[in-house]
């Protein structure tokens, strides 16, 4: 816990290092050589303290050790490269076994470089900063084709850098595709770390430029030439975008949940198997983009119940099979609501195919297995699985152990996919957070 | 249909397999003799990756089959010098057809480019029928419906004697993978992310197949296997698949052979 709360207290951008070694007087010698380069440093004896620290720190590096006395620093470094969330972390093995089928064996397990004890430690340094440098690729903005814009669509940009030769530079590079003005402006230019002026509302976009080389600081900064006009229009329309659609989905959550607080397994559900399926989609390595579309369509899968007689949604008995089948209209239903909404086109398929199963017995569609995309799977999966966990007037509530061995037996019966339930039931084994 | 003829390799007739889970000592003492009976495999390069892509139903037909002790696995296996986080990567791809009963398997595998693999998987591309007929066979499970299901990945120490009747290999750093249902277009030739690691092994694998009689110092090696085997080991296949059912904890004890 110490070594926790140590890398914790630190605020400074310092490198942080979780060193996995067992001897204590070797792991003291490096975690003072690595201090005294500005490093922090946490130090685990074992190997499953080392994960441990590795998962709670997600450190810049691990250094680690090959012999530990729980496990070997093999096991280690593929849990660590095994984890979505930790294997971008660049791990140096650390080992007095000098074999080439060790080091083969060290480096087929995804290290970074494998250096053998006895070694120096201005190598030691040499080979971190160069492991450190390829880890971090400094980001570059994408490029993308050039918007064309109707005359009257004209973006307004602010230019608010103080040197004049610098700020009429850049209005010249912009003037063609922006309006320039310092009111209501759809963009602001600053230069480099320059503080942004204080009139200017959070939600305008800013961008940052730099006349020299673009800096590496945590902000992003453009450089100043002839692409600048289109990286600023490309950035500028992708904020848009995302308002545009997060202001119409917002609309609509509110109108799902306003339905929801009917729904059957109770108020919040929905939000609920939002996180949920953004959590498995995470697991399973799925994009921030793709992630978004699996929470809105989650919290909008159901809105096809606002044509639903309310009688039904409310009925807290068994329903009789007419009504069943009017209640297995609402992903049409929503559908229809829905695809009015050009932007949120994406999350259609969710909304419409949420109840269908791997067998072919789901509706409406009776889709099987391929033909229903992975992200209704997760949805699918969370919506299930967090409906189990609230009570309802023909069941209580059951365990999260209990609603995934529930789900397992969907999967075994050739319902649900089974690799969605795999990384469901690893966070409800893990203890994983919303 | 392929344009043209794949690598080839089959066994000639049903072979003995035997399977230990044994500690990493053990594993040590167990090669080290083998090594000074056996060459090293001249195709398996020491420690390197092999990645295998197993196939099932959503009814779960072949794994069903499996544990009843007589199933036909559906594989696409991989080799890599580091681990690779994703399946069907673009290189060659042995598809592999191997027939398991109770104590001997047939194996069967074509080498192909990992596009003509996909189109297999799909039910576009067709092998050269071979003398046991497992091409057909496989076929038919991708008629049913078959399709990639989990993932083990290992490095692999492998000793072949040069008539290949004995063939001995040690398995390390045994992972089990979920892979989501495919879903991809025709034309798509990604590679597929691994889903969830289902589990690790602690232990070292170490497999004997063979044809006919085993020389001397193999049946005192398999003698000693058996002495010091921590359980009876079921395929990976069967391992993998109860893990991804979550139908044991992957090592449910068989009766020993």
């Amino acid at each position: 816990m110490k070594a926790i709360e140590d890398a914790v207290r630190s605020d400074a951008p310092a490198t942080r290092v979780v060193v996995v070694e067992d001897d204590q007087a070797s792991a003291d010698v490096l975690q003072r050589r690595l201090q005294a380069n500005g490093m922090v440093v946490s130090v685990a004896h074992d190997g499953r303290r080392g994960i441990e620290l590795v998962e709670e720190l997600l450190p810049d590096l691990v250094l680690l050790d090959v012999m530990l006395p729980d496990t070997d620093g093999y096991d280690v470094c593929l849990r660590i490269k095994s984890n979505t969330t930790t294997s971008p972390i660049p791990v140096i093995f650390l080992s007095a076994r000098g074999e080439v089928v060790d080091k083969v064996r060290g480096l087929s397990c995804g290290a970074a470089d494998y250096i053998t004890k006895p070694f120096q430690a201005a190598e030691l340094l040499a080979r971190i900063d160069a492991v450190l440098g390829q880890a971090r690729n400094p980001r570059v903005p994408r490029l993308g084709r050039p918007i064309d814009r109707a005359p009257g669509e004209r973006l307004v940009a602010r230019v608010a850098i103080a040197d004049a030769a610098l700020r009429e530079h850049v209005e010249q590079l912009l003037v063609s595709r922006f309006d320039l003005a310092d009111e209501t402006p759809d963009v602001v230019i600053v230069e480099g770390n320059a503080a942004i002026p204080a009139e200017v509302p959070e939600d305008v976009a800013v961008i940052r430029v730099s006349a020299g080389r673009t800096g590496n600081d945590g902000n992003e900064v453009i450089p100043v030439d002839a692409q600048l006009p289109r990286i600023v229009d490309l950035l500028v329309r992708e904020r848009s975008l995302d308002h545009d659609l997060q202001a119409a989905a917002e609309a609509l959550i509110v109108l799902a949940s306003a339905i929801g607080s009917h729904d059957r397994p109770g108020a919040g559900h929905g939000e609920r198997v939002a996180s949920r399926a953004v959590q498995i989609g995470r697991a399973l390595g799925l994009d921030e983009s793709t992630r978004m579309t699996i929470r809105l369509g989650s919290l909008l899968r159901d809105v096809g119940n606002a044509r639903l007689p309310g009688a039904i949604l409310s009925k807290s008995g068994e329903l009789s099979p007419e009504e069943r089948t009017t209640l297995e209209r609402h992903p049409i239903l929503g559908e229809e609501i829905l695809s009015g909404f050009k932007r949120l086109s994406g999350l259609l398929p969710i909304v419409r195919h949420h109840h269908e199963r791997l067998d072919g017995t789901g509706y409406p569609d009776g889709l099987r297995a391929e033909q229903i995309p992975l992200e209704v799977r997760i949805v699918t999966v969370a919506d299930r699985f967090e409906a189990l966990l609230a009570d309802r007037a023909d069941r209580p509530a059951v365990s999260e152990a209990e609603a995934v061995r529930i789900l397992q037996s969907a999967v075994a019966r050739g319902e649900l996919d089974a690799a969605v339930v795999a990384a469901l039931a690893t966070q409800v084994r893990t203890g994983g957070s919303r | 249909m392929t344009t043209s003829a794949p690598a080839h390799e089959t066994d000639a007739e049903r072979r003995h397999e035997h399977r230990f889970q044994v500690s990493e000592s053990i594993a040590r003492l167990v090669m080290r003799t083998t090594a000074n009976n056996l060459p090293l495999s001249r195709d398996d390069r020491p420690y390197q990756w092999s990645t295998t892509t197993y196939c099932d139903t959503v009814a779960w037909s072949i794994f069903r089959a499996a544990q009843k002790g007589s199933a036909m696995q559906l594989r696409i296996r991989e080799y890599h010098r580091t681990r690779p986080r994703e399946v069907l990567n673009p290189g060659t791809a042995w598809i592999e057809f191997k027939d398991d009963e109770q104590d001997t398997s047939l194996k069967e595998r074509f080498g192909v480019s990992m596009d003509v693999a996909r189109s297999f998987l799909r039910g576009e591309a067709a092998l050269p029928e071979q003398d046991h007929g497992l091409a057909e066979r496989a076929a038919g499970l991708l008629r049913d419906g078959a399709r990639p299901v989990a993932v083990t990945q290992y490095n692999r120490l492998a000793y072949n004697s040069l008539d290949s009747s004995l063939r001995i290999t040690a398995d390390h750093n045994l992972m089990y993978f979920a892979l989501p249902w495919e879903t991809r277009n025709d034309g798509d030739s990604e590679p597929s992310p691994l889903g969830s690691l289902l589990a690790m092994e602690p232990d070292v694998i170490v497999e004997m197949k063979w044809y006919g009689e085993l020389p001397h110092w193999a049946v005192d090696l398999h003698a000693y296997l058996k002495e010091s085997t921590r359980e009876e080991r079921p395929s990976k296949f069967i391992v993998a698949m109860r893990w991804l059912l979550g139908e044991t904890d992957g090592t449910k004890k068989t009766k020993k052979k």
